[in-house]
């Protein structure tokens, strides 16, 4: 099953790194509208996402060979949008993750258990959330990394990730509750 | 992970409810993308063309070797031969001018001339072979001392040969001047 995700769209991959610009708008129509979503998601407007969806395809089409199917082409092609939006948020110097002294939460985390939530509520929450926490909610909740994916996106270690993570929930949950 | 996490991760494509401008941003792609792709890289990451680029590649430096190899060898068979060339310029040209002789002199019996050549075709394989026992054997006295050996049993023969025809020739004399 794995291997079918992997391989999906292989034909057309197969094509465009063979430098067919007809396959390569085939793939861009598949994928330009998640990818947009995704850096919305992260930049929080529309002309710096579409720069940075841009700027992905374009890199993606030129490094098409260095993808070897170790993942499925749009997750690949997800991983380059994320990383640029990530890189884009620093020189902008928009906080990525809530604090800067990550390490010095201790395991006070009790466990946050909350009940599956309206969609549209949970969006608006999202929206709400300051800088810093949206990025590692969106990783983790929507994009569906885990922890050591998140520590190598945001170059933190996978501990951190997880306290970060436990942080921004509760604050979501918060926001979600005062609506 | 709790309900509230796996009701999003679920839902996750309702997140995705932007739409992007895709034909403004695929101008912008193709026209990046056609601007680098002069860079004919995928050319050489066909896997064919790889192979064929190494073993181009092996041909070269095995080349390389082979003539620094040779190279220096034969600069050794020049060290080593120049005796060898000396000699031969020496009595090349003595032998083929006397052999010369033979062939043009008048007196000499058609049949003589034959055996003569026989014998001088003998000695030519025989120095032949002496020849490319010199290029094994680099700078072996033994085999320059067989080369001259050689050359000199030539010369020996060719002046036999004459001698024998003056002396022929002699007696007549004589009796023309005791007449």
């Amino acid at each position: 099953m794995e291997t079918d995700i992997r391989f999906t769209h292989q034909a057309i991959v197969e094509q465009c790194k063979a430098g067919n610009a007809s396959s390569q708008y085939e793939l861009y129509s598949r994928y330009v509208d998640a990818m947009f979503n995704v850096g919305l998601r992260f930049l929080g407007n529309t002309e710096d996402a579409e720069d940075i969806v841009q700027d992905s395809f374009v890199d993606a089409f030129n490094n098409l060979n260095d993808f070897k199917y170790e993942s499925s082409f749009g997750a690949w092609l997800k991983r380059i949008v994320i990383n640029k939006s990530i890189n884009h948020l620093k020189v902008k110097r928009i906080p990525v993750v809530p604090m800067e002294s990550h390490e010095f939460h201790l395991a006070e985390e009790e466990p946050l258990e909350a009940e599956a939530t309206d969609i549209e509520k949970v969006k608006r929450g999202i929206a709400q959330l300051p800088d810093g926490y949206r990025q590692i909610i969106n990783l983790y909740l929507i994009e569906g990394y885990d922890h050591v994916e998140i520590g190598e996106i945001l170059e933190i270690s996978t501990s951190t990730s997880k306290s970060q993570y436990h942080r921004a929930k509760k604050k979501l949950l918060e926001i979600i509750d005062g609506m | 992970m709790d309900n509230f996490e796996k009701h999003i991760r679920e839902n996750a494509a309702k997140f995705d409810t932007h739409r992007a401008d895709s034909a403004k941003m695929w101008a912008n792609i193709s026209a990046e993308i056609q601007k680098k792709e002069p860079k004919v890289i995928p050319l050489w990451k066909r896997p064919m063309l790889r192979i064929a680029a190494s073993v181009v590649l092996m041909i070269g430096i095995a080349a390389v070797i082979g003539l620094y190899q040779y190279g220096s060898a034969s600069a050794e068979t020049q060290y080593a031969s120049k005796e060898l060339l000396e000699i031969d310029m020496y009595y090349q040209d003595l032998v083929s001018y006397q052999v010369q002789l033979v062939k043009n002199n008048p007196n000499i019996t058609e049949e003589n001339k034959a055996e003569f050549l026989s014998f001088m075709d003998e000695l030519d394989a025989e120095y032949d072979v002496l020849r490319k026992e010199m290029r094994k054997n680099l700078d072996n006295e033994r085999v320059l001392e067989a080369i001259i050996a050689n050359y000199k049993k030539r010369i020996e023969l060719i002046e036999n040969l004459l001698h024998q025809l003056n002396e022929s020739k002699k007696p007549n004399d004589d009796y023309g001047y005791t007449l």
